[in-house]
C-alpha cells in the first residue's frame, strides 16, 4: 500500500509498504529516523515508543498501516530547529541519561504526559512511564526530569500568555 | 573545581535529540545482514547441517560454518581458558549455540533461511546443575579436559577456621541460593564490519575494544594490526558486552565477503547467545563469640559457569575472596568451585560473584546477630574492617576503608525506619540491613589503562582514551579528571575515544576500574605533557622550571606574575621543533598473585564499601513483596562527579531489587521480557537518601575509587533481610518470588 502520514509535521508519502510492515521498521529501515530504538519486538520494553496523534504507543507492535492519515511524532520531531525542548534540558541537567537506549521512547512518553497532566505528581509518573524500561538509571533521576520538565513548561505556558 | 561538580553528561545532548547511533543504528543500504542458526537442544553431535533449502531463500548469498573459520576456532576473554566454539563443530554445548551463520542481502531472507536450515543431530547425555556436574560419573562438557567439569576453583585459607569453630560461643550453618540472570541492556549486541585497506573494520557496541581486536584477529588468523575495533554507542553493558558477541561474525563475514556486513541480535538472541549471571550455591558455617566477634567462617561454593568458561575463573576468585564481606574475620575457610555444565554460558555480571557471596555473608551476620541477641547494625560496626585489620587474603588494609563510615551515616536512617516499623513479623513489613566490600580493577593480575593527552598550537586539548563509556558515564568522568589537572574547563577538552587506531589499551569496562585506572593514567600522560610545556617554556624564559605552574591556560612563574605564557605560545614553538606536545599515561594498581593454596595475597590496590538499608511490606495473602524505601551509603573514595554517582547507586539498586524479588533466567524457558521481568518504575521504591562517603584513596585520581558494581552489591541481601524480618523467617534463595513468600508464611520451605 502507499502509506500517508504525517511524520513531525510533515506530510510524507510512502509506497510499496506492506501490509504486515510494523510502524518501527518503516520508521528505521525506509525512512532512516533511527532515534526510535528496538528492545524486545514484543512491546515490553517501551525503547520505540513514538506518539501517534499524541498517544504513545508501542511501534514494534504497531502495524505501518494504522498510520494513515495520522500524526507520527519522534524524537527527531520534538526539538525546535533552534534547540531543545524542555523535556530534553531536563532530561541533560537532571542526569535521568546514561546509555541513553530508553531515553527517545522515555522522553516521548514524558512529553505526552505532560501534555495532558501539567503538574503529575511521582505516582502520576510513574503509572505514565511503566511501560518504558530503563536498566541503567534506577528511574529516580528520570522520576526528577519529568519533574523539572513540567515546572519547565509551566514557566513557558506563563511566559507564552503574558507575552502573548 | 570541576572535581565535585555535575556538568552535564558527554553525548547526553546526542541522546536526548535521538542523534546517537548505537550498534544496532550502523549500517548503510546495501549492507549485508548476518544471522546465526541455533542448536535449540544440547548436548547433541551434529550429524549432518542440511543448507540447501536455505542457501535457495531469495536474497542469500552465503552460509558459514565452522569449517570456514580461517584462524583459532576457540575464543575468550581469559588468556588461559580459551574454550569458546562461535561456531559448533561437531558437538553443540549448550542450547542456543552457533551452529551456522547466514549471509544476506535482506534481514528478513537471513532470518527465513535460518528458520530453513536443518540440524540433523544425535542427543547426548546432558549435566545441567553444577553440583552433579562435579560428580564423579558426570557427563563431559568438554570430553578429554584433564580437570573434568571442574573449570576453576579457588581456595582461601587463613588461620584455622576448623579449630576455631570448636571454641565459638554461637555458630550458625545455613545455605543460599541464586539464580542465572540476564544482563538485559535495554540495547541489544549490533554492529557492522567493512573491509578498508585490506583491513577489517568493526564498529559495534563493546565494553572492550582493545580485546575484541585480538580475538577477532585470533579468529581470522590475521595480525592484530590488520582489525581495527571501533565503539559504537553502547546501550549498556554490565557485564554483558565484556565478551565477544556479534564481533567475530561481523568479521567473518565481512573478510571472506569483502563487502560490508551488519547484524543485531534480537532481544530472543541476546537471551540465548549472551553471557548471564552464575547461578551460586552457598553452605556457610560462621562461628562468632559471646560478644559477637566473628571468629571463625567456612563457605563452600559451587556456581553453575555453562558450556563456556568466560570469566569463570575470574568469578571464582571474587567470589572466594569477597566471602568474609566487609568483616574482619581471623579463621577462614572458603572453596569455591565453578563447573562446566551444558547450560548457556555465565560470565561477567556486575559483582563477578560478589552479590551472589554477599547475600550469604549478610545473611550470616544477621542470624549471628540474632542468636546473640544483638542489634543488626551493632554487629555489623564491631566487626568492620579498620585500617591495620586484614582481610580474607591477609591483605592489611591501610588507608581508605569507609565502611564504618557508611554503617554510622546509615545508622539514624535505619534506627528511625526500625522505629516506625517494628521487628514483629505480624505488621507485614520489615527493615532490612546490607553492607558490603568490594576490590576495584582486576584480581591479583597486571590491568593498566593507557591514555594521551595532547595540547594543540591551536590551543585544543584532546584526551585520548580506549575506556569504552557504556553510559555509566567515564567520558564524563576522566574529561573532568583531565580539565582539574590542567586547570581548565571540561568543556574545553575533546575526546577521542575506543577506536583501536586511534586510541591505546585501556582495559575493559569492568570491575569498577576505569575512574579509577584510567584516570589514574590520564593524570601521568597530563604530567608528562605539563613536563614537556614547562622543559621549553624554561628554556624559552631561562627560568628554573621548579618554579613553574600552569593555570587558566598559562605557564606562569612563582613569584614573578609578568613572566607568564599561554601554553599555545609554548605549545607553537615545540611544533616549530617538529614536537608534538603529546603527553602518554599509564597506570596500573599495585597487587600481588593470591598463593594457590591458601589464596593469601593482596588482590587489589584499593576496595570500594557501602551500605544499604531498605523497607519492604509483604502482602500475606499474595506474597506479593513491595519495597518501599531505600537507603545508601557509599564510599567512593571522592566522588568525581556526585550526580553520575548517584545515577550509579540508584541504577544498582534497582538491579539489585530485580536480582532479590523477580530475575531468574530458566534456560528453555525465558528468551524475552514477556515473561524474563526486570523492575519497571512502578517497582521503584522512595531512594532516599543517597550518602557519598568520601575516604579518599591516596593512589587514586584526586582520591577517587569506583562505584559502578558497589551500587548493586548491598542491595539483594539489604531486602532478602528485610523480606526475613516481615515474614518471621530467613530469606536465603533468589528470587524471593510468590511463591518462595508464600512458602515461608506457611511453613512448606522447611527452613528453620
Amino acid at each position: 500500500m502507499n502509506l500517508i502520514f504525517t511524520l513531525n509535521g510533515t506530510l510524507t508519502s510512502l509506497p510499496d509498504v506492506p501490509s504486515h510492515a510494523t510502524l518501527l521498521s518503516i520508521l528505521r529501515d525506509r525512512l532512516g529516523f533511527l532515534g526510535t530504538k528496538e528492545g524486545c519486538g514484543v512491546g515490553e520494553c517501551g525503547a520505540c515508543t513514538v506518539l501517534l496523534d499524541g498517544e504513545p504507543v508501542n511501534s514494534c507492535l504497531t502495524a505501518a498501516w494504522k498510520a494513515a492519515g495520522r500524526e507520527v511524532l519522534t524524537i527527531e520531531g520534538l526539538a525546535p530547529a533552534d534547540g531543545l525542548h524542555p523535556v530534553q534540558e531536563a532530561f541533560i541537567e537532571s542526569g535521568a541519561i546514561q546509555c541513553g537506549f530508553c531515553t527517545p521512547g522515555m522522553i516521548l512518553s514524558a512529553y505526552a504526559l505532560l501534555k495532558r497532566t501539567a503538574r503529575p505528581d511521582v505516582e502520576e509518573i510513574k503509572t505514565a512511564l511503566a511501560g518504558n524500561l530503563c536498566r541503567c538509571t534506577g528511574y529516580k533521576q528520570i522520576v526528577d526530569a519529568v519533574q523539572a520538565a513540567a515546572a519547565k513548561m509551566d514557566r513557558n505556558h506563563d511566559n507564552d500568555v503574558s507575552g502573548g | 573545581m570541576t572535581i565535585g561538580t555535575s556538568p552535564a553528561r558527554v553525548g547526553s545532548l546526542e541522546k536526548a535529540l535521538g542523534r546517537a547511533r548505537f550498534g544496532a543504528d550502523q549500517g548503510e543500504r546495501g549492507d549485508l545482514f548476518l544471522v546465526c542458526v541455533r542448536a535449540d537442544r544440547a548436548p547433541a553431535v551434529i550429524d549432518a547441517l542440511e543448507l540447501d533449502r536455505a542457501l535457495a531463500v531469495p536474497g542469500v548469498v552465503r552460509i558459514f560454518t565452522a569449517a570456514d573459520i580461517p584462524g583459532e576456532k576457540l575464543l575468550g576473554i581469559i588468556a588461559v581458558s580459551k574454550d569458546q566454539e562461535f561456531f559448533a563443530d561437531k558437538i553443540i554445548r549448550h542450547r542456543g549455540q552457533t551452529v551456522a551463520l547466514i549471509a544476506a542481502e535482506t534481514e528478513s531472507a537471513a532470518r527465513k533461511a535460518a528458520q530453513a536450515v536443518e540440524i540433523r543431530f544425535t542427543e547426548l547425555k546432558g549435566v545441567f546443575d553444577a553440583e552433579e556436574a562435579l560428580a564423579d560419573d558426570a557427563p563431559l562438557v568438554h570430553p578429554g579436559r584433564a580437570d573434568g567439569n571442574l573449570m576453576s576453583r579457588r581456595v582461601i585459607r587463613k588461620g584455622d577456621a576448623e579449630a576455631a569453630l570448636s571454641s565459638c560461643a554461637v555458630i550458625h550453618e545455613a545455605e543460599y541460593t541464586t539464580s542465572f540472570i540476564e544482563h538485559t541492556a535495554l540495547e541489544t549486541e549490533g554492529g557492522r564490519a567493512w573491509i578498508e585497506d585490506d583491513r577489517v573494520i568493526i564498529k559495534a557496541c563493546t565494553q572492550n575494544p582493545h580485546y575484541d581486536q585480538a580475538d577477532v584477529a585470533r579468529f581470522l588468523g590475521l595480525d592484530p594490526d590488520r582489525v581495527r575495533v571501533i565503539q559504537a554507542e553502547t546501550g549498556g553493558g554490565f557485564g554483558g558486552k565484556l565478551d565477544v558477541s556479534v564481533q567475530p561474525y561481523l568479521g567473518l563475514a565481512a573478510w571472506l565477503l569483502k563487502r560490508p556486513v551488519r547484524m543485531v541480535y534480537t532481544r530472543e538472541e541476546s537471551f540465548l547467545g549472551t553471557g548471564k549471571r552464575h547461578p551460586f550455591r552457598m553452605k556457610c558455617i560462621t562461628g562468632a563469640d559471646a560478644d559477637g566477634h566473628l571468629i571463625a567462617l567456612k563457605m563452600d561454593l559451587s556456581a553453575d559457569t555453562g558450556a563456556f568458561a568466560s570469566y569463570a575463573l575470574a568469578v571464582a576468585t571474587r567470589a572466594a575472596v569477597h566471602g568474609t564481606g566487609p568483616y574482619y574475620i581471623p579463621h577462614v575457610d572458603i572453596d569455591c568451585r565453578l563447573a562446566y555444565t551444558n547450560n548457556p554460558w555465565a560470565g561477567a555480571m556486575r559483582g563477578f560473584g560478589v552479590p551472589q557471596a554477599a547475600l550469604a555473608h549478610e545473611g550470616q551476620i544477621d542470624a549471628i546477630a540474632d542468636k546473640l541477641g544483638m542489634d543488626r547494625l551493632e554487629i555489623r560496626v564491631l566487626n568492620a574492617l579498620r585500617p591495620g585489620l586484614s582481610t580474607a587474603t591477609g591483605h592489611v588494609l591501610s588507608g581508605s576503608v569507609g565502611i564504618v563510615e557508611c554503617l554510622e551515616r546509615i545508622r539514624p536512617v535505619y534506627e528511625k525506619w526500625l522505629a516506625e516499623v517494628g521487628t514483629s513479623s505480624k505488621t507485614g513489613r520489615g527493615v532490612g540491613l546490607g553492607a558490603m566490600i568490594y576490590g576495584i580493577g582486576n584480581t591479583s593480575v597486571s590491568n593498566p589503562s593507557t591514555a594521551q593527552v595532547e595540547w594543540t598550537p591551536d590551543g585544543r586539548i584532546i584526551l585520548f582514551t580506549g575506556a569504552a563509556d557504556i553510559g555509566q558515564g567515564s567520558d564524563t568522568v576522566l574529561r573532568q579528571i583531565l580539565a582539574q589537572r590542567l586547570d581548565v574547563q571540561p568543556e574545553r577538552i575533546s575526546l577521542v575515544r575506543a577506536d583501536t587506531d586511534l586510541t591505546t589499551n585501556a582495559g575493559a569496562t569492568s570491575a569498577s576500574r576505569q575512574t579509577y585506572i584510567s584516570g589514574g593514567a590520564i593524570l601521568e600522560a597530563a604530567s608528562v605533557l605539563e613536563e614537556m610545556v614547562f622543559d621549553r617554556f624554561a628554556e624559552l624564559m631561562e627560568v628554573d622550571q621548579l618554579d613553574l605552574k600552569m593555570a587558566d591556560g598559562r605557564i606562569w612563574v612563582t613569584g614573578s606574575p609578568a613572566s607568564s605564557m599561554a601554553v599555545e605560545e609554548i605549545v607553537q614553538s615545540l611544533a616549530d621543533q617538529n614536537v608534538r606536545a603529546l603527553g602518554n599515561g599509564r597506570f596500573d594498581p599495585t597487587t600481588s598473585a593470591l598463593d594457590p593454596e591458601t589464596g593469601q595475597g593482596v588482590p587489589y590496590a584499593t576496595y570500594a564499601f557501602a551500605a544499604q538499608t531498605a523497607v519492604v511490606n509483604v502482602d500475606r495473602l499474595s506474597g506479593e513483596v513491595r519495597v518501599e524505601r531505600v537507603a545508601a551509603a557509599h564510599d567512593v573514595g571522592r566522588a568525581i562527579n556526585p550526580q553520575c554517582v548517584e545515577g550509579q547507586i540508584c541504577g544498582g539498586i534497582m538491579m539489585g531489587l530485580g536480582m532479590a524479588l523477580m530475575e531468574e533466567f530458566v534456560p528453555g524457558k525465558h528468551a524475552n521480557l514477556e515473561n524474563y521481568h526486570i523492575p519497571t518504575m512502578m517497582d521503584m521504591p522512595d531512594i532516599d537518601p543517597v550518602i557519598i562517603v568520601e575516604c579518599p584513596e591516596e593512589t587514586g585520581p584526586f582520591g577517587a575509587k569506583g562505584v559502578g558494581e558497589p551500587a548493586l552489591i548491598p542491595t539483594a541481601p539489604t531486602i532478602a533481610s528485610a523480606v526475613g524480618q516481615a515474614v518471621g523467617k530467613p530469606m536465603r534463595h533468589l528470587p524471593i518470588s510468590l511463591e518462595r513468600v508464600m512458602e515461608a508464611l506457611t511453613g512448606a520451605d522447611n527452613e528453620d
